[in-house]
């Protein structure tokens, strides 16, 4: 070898090693960042791979033979769980045909925890607004009961608000993984991560045209740059996509990559919620599940990869269907799709369902129900683990309640022009809670009048003076030593609080000097319930009351009896609820369970009930209450179209601060609330401001509306007084003879000294005849 | 040599570059694509006990509504769901408070999961709206004394 060829050769071989050395680096350099990378993807493919909001659901809605129900809430209903309309037969799940006497619904599947059934074809039959019958369709039988699936009443999304229904590779039917693939990466199954071929094809359109008309994509890069990336174009980030492409390749599975794939694509919008994965987009466009797709609306779908919102059937049809249709064309190019197969699909028109946009529903109740959850999970677990929140919400009650005290406060407003303030902040407010007594179920919350201006929430929040509404629950506390029938004083006295004088007054003037019990509460006399708690004692009506579960501090002041400490509206109406349902205290309850991504409930809420007065005097209690609706200060109910029987109790505070009327039957309790958040007057009384909501909400929902009065209980006597002396009445003597409720125990024994006096005869006479009576 | 010896380290280190990057990614498991299973039943059919109170010929509609929501809460109570059959029962309490059954099941429910005081709350209650239905009068009263037992 010569010296020169050596040196060439040494030369060579130096910088073979540098090259040598600079490839292992490279290599290296390559591995470490590949590796780093197989870490990233496995951390986030190995654990939750998306956030999936939690839903809250409504109650479901029952429906049964012989309910008046409201049509036009139950149409509403009806809509928005996503039934919708079409004029002819019955086809497919979510169809309804409606008549001038009769639904027709194809109902959907019924899903709730423990319990499942396939959806039928059902038609309800009314006569006016009741609902006659309701037949299986299938078979021809008549049901005695229809229960319609829980109504989604809002989501508790993480910061990107993206709405995400999974589905695995074996529900995605062949037609539309090939939809798919032939709109994005029709070689996907062939090659590695990346497609030369479809790179070199993009340039080229792309240079023919001068313009970007296509991207040389395959599905692992999509998914590698959706998942992992900014959507920013540089060269580094293309870098990165491609490392990540063959990463991703390397490590799983050609299907597994096409279920993330499907599950994590971008498909359109609803209002401000991004609708991602196939599964999700199938309900949004098509309101069937993936697997139900047909060719054509698979066809839709896939073609929505590459715009969803420019292709969007919502936003144009013609366009829409052009893409679908060049779909459809690669499909048949591919061989994946029949001649006969794309004639039949190309002609279709795309018929997309349509979606009933709609803002936060019972936004107050979503806050107080979130106040509970987030006992339980943290913020970020409820908007991704992607929970099912079942409540007790009925969302016919929440739109009554909410249309009632929109209504109420803007007639009150018109009324009196001074009650009117422009600032959304400061201006007239209300709130209303309805409860079912028995089981403290809350159907409806409405914590505001406007939700956007203010969200302090009125019921659970606000802590306001009750007034009258109070008065029930000192005249249970006068139960044990009174009776309805018991005279109190009704003459102005003067009382000493904490060293001053306190001298309270009725609403209006009165002559009478007593008045009965009955009479006291119907009409809220202040100065007779003043008198009843003084000779009660202050002490026992705030025992009586500290089992009604008040959080709010009450303190031994005569004027407790008036209502002049504040509480919190729910547990107002929390209180009234043991008068309705046998002397039970329930706890109030929005919500009921909480079941994972799997189905599997994680967390149950029941009726939690425990007794804090008799049966005895929670019906005498409603009977009493009975008298403020019958001829007391919420008489004017019966004009208001309020015609079967409700007890309850109107409020009214000092200055006309605070407007309440709690009213209540067997089956349904509403507490609402009017008056300024400032303390302004509102210059009107619980019957004026607070009825008036309470009657039209009542009106609404017939379908809670049994017409039925409480049983008498075994420890209650009924005997027939006199209206004057509220002693027993003699017969041809009292010229207002009246029946009356007294506790078994505390039966008057005394005749009517006014009209019975100087008759020794008669009361001998009536002496014998109660014997009789007696035994 | 020195070529061969090169050619040689080449063909290690590509061998151990493949092999190290395949080693580092097999650390890297797939994980399996969580399917969902929901596992329901068919909603309970009615039985002899619902036929005797439906069979009444002046039953009112929304008494015979509840009594199927009643009777989904009984069978669920004989499958050991007690936590099912409430749920069921508070929907069958609120349609008719006035059932007397209802409570003595709900009663049941929380026997079978341990909770005596709701047990005797709900007993209490059956007790009032049974009180003219002597043969359930007797099975609220043997209820009682099953509470009372399990208080001792």
């Amino acid at each position: 070898m010569t010296k020169k060829k050596r040196s060439i050769y040494l030369t060579l071989k130096r910088m073979f090693k540098w090259y040598l050395l600079a490839f292992v680096l490279i290599c290296g350099a390559i591995l470490v960042y590949c590796w780093y990378l197989s870490i990233q993807i496995d951390k986030r493919f190995s654990g939750r791979r998306w956030s999936i909001p939690s839903k809250v659901y409504s109650d479901t809605t029952i429906l049964y033979p012989g309910q008046k129900i409201n049509r036009t809430l139950l149409n509403e209903k009806l809509l928005r769980l996503g039934y919708r309309e079409v004029d002819h037969k019955l086809v497919d799940k979510g169809e309804l045909h409606r008549s001038a006497s009769s639904i027709e619904l194809y109902l959907h599947d019924f899903k709730v925890p423990s319990r499942y059934k396939e959806g039928v074809r059902v038609q309800i039959r009314f006569d006016g607004n009741r609902i006659e019958s309701i037949t299986n369709l299938n078979t021809g039988q008549l049901w005695p009961i229809l229960e319609l699936e829980p109504e989604e009443v809002g989501l508790f999304f993480g910061p990107h608000r993206e709405r995400r229904q999974l589905v695995s590779i074996d529900q995605i039917p062949q037609h539309l993984i090939h939809a798919v693939l032939a709109a994005e990466d029709h070689r996907f199954y062939t090659h590695k991560g990346l497609d030369p071929k479809g790179i070199l094809r993009a340039i080229y359109t792309n240079l023919r045209h001068v313009s970007i008309r296509q991207g040389g994509s395959t599905i692992t890069q999509q998914l590698a740059k959706n998942y992992f990336l900014t959507p920013k174009r540089t060269f580094i980030r293309k870098l990165k996509e491609l490392f990540m492409s063959l990463t991703i390749e390397m490590m799983y599975e050609k299907n597994e990559i096409l279920e993330i794939y499907l599950n994590e694509i971008y498909l359109g919008q609803k209002a401000s919620e991004a609708i991602n994965g196939i599964g999700e987009a199938s309900f949004f466009y098509f309101d069937k599940p993936v697997s139900k797709l047909s060719l054509d609306e698979a066809a839709t779908l896939a073609g929505l990869i590459r715009g969803p919102n420019h292709y969007s059937p919502y936003v144009n049809k013609d366009r829409c269907r052009k893409r679908r249709n060049s779909v459809l064309n690669a499909m048949y190019e591919q061989g994946w799709i029949s001649d006969e197969e794309l004639k039949a699909a190309l002609p279709l028109p795309v018929e997309a369902v349509g979606y009933a946009s709609y803002g936060k529903k019972a936004p107050y109740f979503m806050d107080y129900l979130s106040d509970q959850l987030t006992v339980l999970y943290s913020p970020q677990d409820l908007s991704s683990l992607g929970l099912s929140i079942y409540t007790t919400l009925d969302t016919q009650v929440q739109l009554a309640a909410e249309n009632a005290l929109k209504r109420g406060l803007d007639s009150l407003e018109k009324s009196n022009p001074l009650l009117h303030r422009t600032d959304p902040q400061k201006q007239l407010q209300g709130a209303v809670i309805v409860m079912q007594p028995k089981t403290g179920y809350i159907l409806a919350m409405v914590g505001g009048r406007n939700y956007s201006s203010s969200q302090f929430n009125r019921i659970t929040q606000a802590r306001r003076q009750p007034g009258s509404a109070f008065k029930p629950l000192v005249y249970l506390s006068g139960l044990d030593k009174f009776t309805p029938a018991s005279l109190l004083s009704n003459e102005p006295k003067v009382y000493e609080v904490d060293g001053k004088e306190w001298k309270p007054q009725n609403y209006e003037p009165m002559v009478e000097e007593r008045v009965r019990m009955r009479d006291a509460l119907a009409r809220s006399i202040n100065l007779a319930t003043v008198d009843l708690a003084m000779q009660v004692g202050i002490d026992q009506i705030i025992t009586t009351v500290d089992k009604f579960g008040f959080s709010t501090p009450l303190k031994p002041y005569p004027s407790i009896a008036l209502g002049s400490f504040e509480v919190i509206p729910l547990e107002l109406a929390r209180a009234y609820c043991p008068f309705a349902a046998d002397g039970v205290l329930s706890y109030p309850l929005a919500l009921k369970e909480v079941l994972d991504e799997n189905d599997v409930v994680i967390e149950r809420r029941h009726v939690s009930i425990k007794q804090v007065t008799t049966p005895e005097k929670a019906f005498i209690m409603s009977s009493l209450l009975q008298s403020v609706v019958d001829y007391g200060t919420a008489s004017s109910l019966k004009m208001m179209g309020i015609d079967f029987p409700v007890a309850g109790k109107t409020g009214t505070t000092s200055d006309y601060r605070d407007a309440w009327f709690v009213g209540y039957t067997p089956d349904i309790l509403a507490l609402i609330w009017v008056g300024f958040d400032d303390g302004a007057s509102i210059q009107a009384s619980g019957s004026r401001a607070a009825l008036p909501i309470w009657a039209e909400l009542m009106n609404a929902l017939p379908q809670y509306v049994s017409g039925g009065w409480f049983r008498m209980p075994p420890g209650v006597v009924k005997r027939v007084i006199c209206s004057e002396s509220g002693q027993l009445a003699v017969e041809n003597r009292c010229p207002h003879p009246m029946e009356e409720y007294f506790l078994a125990d505390h039966v008057p024994t005394d005749y009517c000294q006014i009209h019975g006096s100087g008759n020794s005869f008669g009361e001998i006479i009536d002496g014998i005849t109660d014997f009789f009576h007696k035994y | 040599m020195g070529l061969q010896i090169s050619f040689i380290n080449i063909k290690l280190i590509v061998v151990s570059c493949i092999l190290g990057f395949s080693m580092a990614l097999s650390g890297c498991a797939p994980s399996v694509m969580q399917t969902q299973t929901n596992i329901y039943r068919e909603t309970p059919q009615n039985n002899d006990e619902l036929k005797e109170d439906t069979g009444k010929a002046d039953i009112n509609p929304r008494v015979l509504a509840a009594l199927q929501l009643t009777e989904q809460g009984r069978i669920f109570l004989e499958n050991n769901q007690p936590d099912d059959a409430i749920g069921i029962l508070e929907r069958a309490l609120n349609l008719n408070p006035d059932n007397g059954k209802n409570y003595y099941y709900l009663a049941e429910a929380w026997l079978m999961k341990g909770n005596i005081d709701q047990a005797a709350e709900f007993n209490r209650l059956a007790e009032i709206y049974l009180k003219d239905d002597s043969e359930w009068l007797n099975r609220v009263i043997l209820q009682k004394e099953r509470i009372k037992e399990r208080y001792q």
